[in-house]
């Protein structure tokens, strides 16, 4: 094994502002503001724009020398000021970056002077969250970013007063139950989602919603700020809830199911994501449990659509030689789904520091190598060496897949090279059924000699 | 004033015709507005990035490796190590203890690694702050690996992408001079500012190895060190991208007499006037006769291709948002050629003599603007009637969502637009997103029980608007 190199070579992960820009926007009519250099800015709305082909405006304070040199204050005022002018927007999520944390600028300090002397500032809701890039991943930025909004918006009712938010979304009085996404996953993930929940008539609050927001439809009025996500009274009415199940936080530190329990005793189920047979019968068993309602009939055949395609794809699938790279919890949904159908995972990597990750792996696959902070060239090395007949992550996989002329599946962010980023359903029992497929045509094309 | 979003945005935006002052340009870009630039690490990177044989290691977090690997278009007809992602990925205890170490650790282990000719060294926002002396490191580095080890000192707050041209061309400067070369021609240039995207400078430099004429490195498109080591040895430096090299070109002027013409590789007039432009800077008959001979030949062999579009588009209105001046204005001619308005000209790094020329060479009532936002962009393209936007990926989707077709001229694009050959991929380009099929599709679906009173269930069901959102 070799030792940890002192340089990244091809890195598969990235920093932590870019985590917090997929949990603002899933919010209702929220901008993000990075408080840092321009080019923070630029460079992650092209890395998001280039993955889900849609506009993306993240702001920035633009910070200059001389503001690196004072402090950041007055650009930090003023970029606020411009994005309340510009997008009108209800929410500013504001995410600190290298620069900004290492002249030691105080956000939400900055952050509530600006609310005393601006009032334009009077109806915007602020989240500022610290973010930055050396510390650690993007994982841990999505992470710190989701609880920083439920930490700063989640309220109990005023005594006397009403619910911040009357009835919940299916007319019902009791209280909901809080969806917390805990790791990155598709506008089509969350789409499927909030359909099922539908289906099922549950009351619940979702959080964050990017199903619109990075996945907007053509219209003939484009706003500035694009339309969907998580509602803020839904988001300060997550305190009532009467329980919160947070899907993708198997291996994650204490995130916002923990506060809510913690500050609210909300009680709080973190389940891996919902890929795979168990892992989709494990949500579907907790929600059962926690409300007392069957799943919807329709969704026990689309169950059994997956077992059918399951058993389908099982020779051609078996014993496949794979290797499974990218964000932990997506990374532990896919090894599962490849267990569960007789496939060999061999190498299961993450760029993130992880050790709860390396665990959880070692229990699905344990003759596998595990491998976390890992970056490309030291994936490379293992594809290499252990006859891999597959790769399954982010399209930066692509120049050790080529290079090793191994095909190469692509699943999660970043995908720059492919279309369908944002149309890309890998939970729930569809969404596996659509992973099998794609598992089972990358084999077969393969052997074909197809494309990679 | 044609939009006014932003306060302190004014003297950046104007149109031609307007009785104002010079617009302002090349300086700090207005907080919160969502600049399109980046900063000074992006300015060096792309300028030093596609020199194919070089390790370019980046010293600093992993965020700005991370989003600068692997993502542009510019080509390599050997060498790929260019392609890979270096980082010192430097973590909390770096930051407050220093990196120097780690930095010259990472150059050793790297050095040993990859065995490549040079090694550049960017130095990020925090290492500006933290104080890394990344000169000395270098320094040190060079001596003991026995390569050159170049520091770029492109912390991204410390200017806009304009001072990252420059810490690369000192970077490059470095380099240069430290080869001994005699060129086999005795007619020998350099190309400056060509960054060989999609392979565009292999449809340029046979047109001057057929006029007789050697050259020498291409900064820094397709690009080895060694080329760029003994540049010094041509005579002349012709200059494409002039925002990211004219100063360079005049460094090189400075040290080693060699003087530089600006000339443009994309548009049939400007690379017959780039031929011609050599030809006469040697003043050789029998070269000048050879660029008549290939400008006539090659004219006559794209025109018919090119002309079946140009009929196409002729009459559109185009918009051009650029990174620098110099493609915005040969596209400005480009589009000329192709009987196109250019109703909105911008640029993310334009000087004032920039902006003198564009708004010499624009029409009347032509928008032009500095330094951009998408709320600006969004206004200006509906109201200017924009049939086509050109620019870069980030913009491509705020086209697209306005209904508006859009074409990429930018680092990342994957056809090349230069030579002649350019010129016809180019008019194909503009000619199959302008005149797509999808813009006539009706946004709005015609409901056949729209307005039906006896229906209760109206909603989604609006006047019905045939007219599509692309006219």
């Amino acid at each position: 094994m070799l030792s940890k190199s002192l340089a990244t070579v091809n890195p598969c992960s990235m920093c932590m502002p870019m985590g917090s820009v997929l949990v603002f926007r899933g919010i209702e009519n929220c901008m993000t503001l990075f408080h840092g250099s321009q080019g923070c800015s630029t460079y992650m709305r092209l890395y998001l724009a280039h993955h889900f082909r849609e506009p993306v405006d993240i702001a920035s304070s633009a910070l200059s020398e001389k503001g690196a040199v004072y402090g950041g204050a007055a650009n930090l005022k003023q970029g606020l000021r411009n994005v309340i002018k510009g997008y009108n927007p209800k929410a500013i999520g504001i995410a600190t970056t290298c620069l900004a944390e290492t002249i030691g600028d105080d956000v939400p300090q900055i952050v509530r002077e600006f609310q005393a002397e601006e009032p334009l500032a009077k109806d915007v809701t602020f989240i500022s969250v610290s973010t930055p890039s050396y510390a650690a991943s993007h994982e841990v930025g999505y992470r710190v970013a989701l609880k920083n909004l439920v930490q700063t918006l989640a309220r109990k009712p005023e005594p006397g007063g009403g619910r911040t938010s009357g009835l919940t979304n299916n007319g019902r009085i009791d209280g909901r139950i809080n969806i917390l996404v805990g790791s990155i996953v598709s506008p089509a993930d969350v789409r499927y989602l909030k359909r099922l929940l539908d289906d099922w008539g549950l009351g619940y609050i979702l959080l964050p919603d990017i199903s619109e927001t990075f996945d907007a439809p053509l219209s003939e009025d484009m706003p500035r700020i694009p339309l969907g996500g998580t509602p803020l009274d839904d988001i300060r009415d997550s305190a009532n809830s009467k329980a919160t199940v947070t899907i993708g936080g198997l291996v994650q530190e204490p995130g916002a199911g923990d506060f809510l329990k913690k500050e609210f005793e909300i009680p709080h189920t973190p389940l891996p994501l919902p890929i795979g047979l168990e892992y989709c019968d494990r949500l579907v068993a907790c929600l059962e449990e926690l409300t007392g309602e069957a799943m919807p009939e329709g969704y026990e055949r689309e169950r059994g659509r997956l077992l059918d395609t399951m058993v389908d794809a099982h020779k051609i699938v078996a014993d496949a030689r794979t290797a499974v790279f990218g964000d932990t919890e997506t990374v532990l949904g896919l090894t599962r789904l490849m267990t569960e159908l007789g496939m060999r995972p061999q190498i299961i990597a993450t760029g993130a520091i992880n050790p709860a990750f390396a665990e959880a792996a070692a229990k699905l696959a344990p003759d596998s190598r595990i491998m976390t902070g890992a970056d490309y060239s030291e994936i490379a090395e293992e594809v290499s060496t252990r006859g891999i007949d597959l790769m399954v992550g982010p399209f930066t996989g692509r120049q050790t897949a080529k290079k090793e002329k191994v095909p190469l599946l692509r699943v999660g962010l970043p995908n720059h090279d492919r279309f369908g980023a944002s149309h890309q359903l890998m939970l729930g029992y569809e969404g596996t059924m659509h992973l099998v497929d794609r598992l089972a045509n990358a084999l077969i094309e393969s052997k074909e000699g197809g494309p990679a | 004033m044609i939009v006014k979003i932003f306060e302190g945005r004014e003297g950046h935006i104007q149109q031609k015709g307007d009785d104002c002052l010079p617009l302002s340009c090349n300086n700090d870009s207005l907080a919160g507005a969502v600049s399109q630039r980046a900063c000074v690490y992006s300015g060096a990177r792309v300028v030093l990035n596609p020199l194919t044989d070089a390790l370019h290691l980046v010293h600093g977090p992993i965020g700005c490796a991370a989003y600068t690997w692997d993502i542009r278009g510019a080509s390599s007809s050997g060498p790929d190590l260019y392609r890979n992602s270096f980082s010192t990925d430097m973590k909390e205890l770096d930051v407050v203890f220093g990196g120097e170490k780690k930095l010259a650790a990472a150059l050793r282990e790297l050095a040993d690694r990859f065995h490549p000719p040079a090694i550049f060294v960017y130095s990020t926002c925090i290492v500006g702050i933290i104080g890394d002396d990344l000169g000395t490191v270098c320094k040190k580095a060079a001596e003991e690996l026995g390569i050159p080890v170049l520091p770029v000192k492109s912390e991204g707050f410390r200017g806009n992408k304009n001072e990252g041209y420059k810490a690369a061309c000192n970077a490059l400067f470095e380099l240069i001079g430290t080869r001994d070369y005699t060129p086999k021609s005795r007619y020998s240039i350099n190309l400056l500012g060509e960054y060989n995207v999609a392979g565009d400078v292999w449809s340029v430099k046979p047109f001057f190895e057929e006029m007789g004429i050697e050259v020498v490195a291409t900064l820094t498109g397709d690009a080895r060190v060694a080329e760029i080591q003994r540049a010094h040895a041509a005579r002349l430096n012709l200059v494409q991208c002039s925002g990211s090299m004219t100063y360079l070109a005049k460094k090189m002027e400075e040290k080693y007499a060699i003087p530089y013409k600006r000339i443009s590789f994309f548009g049939l007039q400007d690379m017959a006037s780039a031929l011609r432009t050599a030809a006469e800077f040697f003043d050789s008959p029998e070269m000048k006769e050879k660029a008549e001979e290939i400008i006539v030949r090659e004219t006559a062999r794209v025109t018919p291709r090119i002309e079946r579009h140009h009929a196409r588009v002729s009459g559109k209105k185009a918009a051009i948002y650029m990174g620098g001046a110099a493609k915005a204005v040969s596209l400005v001619r480009a589009f000329q050629e192709m009987g196109m308005d250019v109703v909105i000209i911008g640029t993310q790094t334009g000087d004032r003599d920039d902006y003198e020329k564009i708004a010499y060479i624009v029409k009347d009532g032509t928008v032009i603007i500095d330094d951009a936002n998408p709320l600006e962009l969004k206004e200006l393209l509906i109201k200017q009637g924009a049939d086509l936007l050109v620019a870069g990926v980030k913009e491509r989707f705020l086209a697209y969502k306005l209904g508006i077709a859009f074409c990429d001229f930018n680092h990342d694009r994957t056809i090349s637009f230069e030579g002649f050959d350019g010129m016809v991929n180019f008019a194909r380009e503009v000619d199959i997103t302008i005149n797509s099929p999808v813009w006539q599709l009706p946004v709005k679906r015609e409901s056949p029980i729209a307005g039906r009173s006896d229906l209760t269930i109206s909603a989604g069901v609006e006047d019905v608007i045939q007219e599509p959102c692309h006219s």
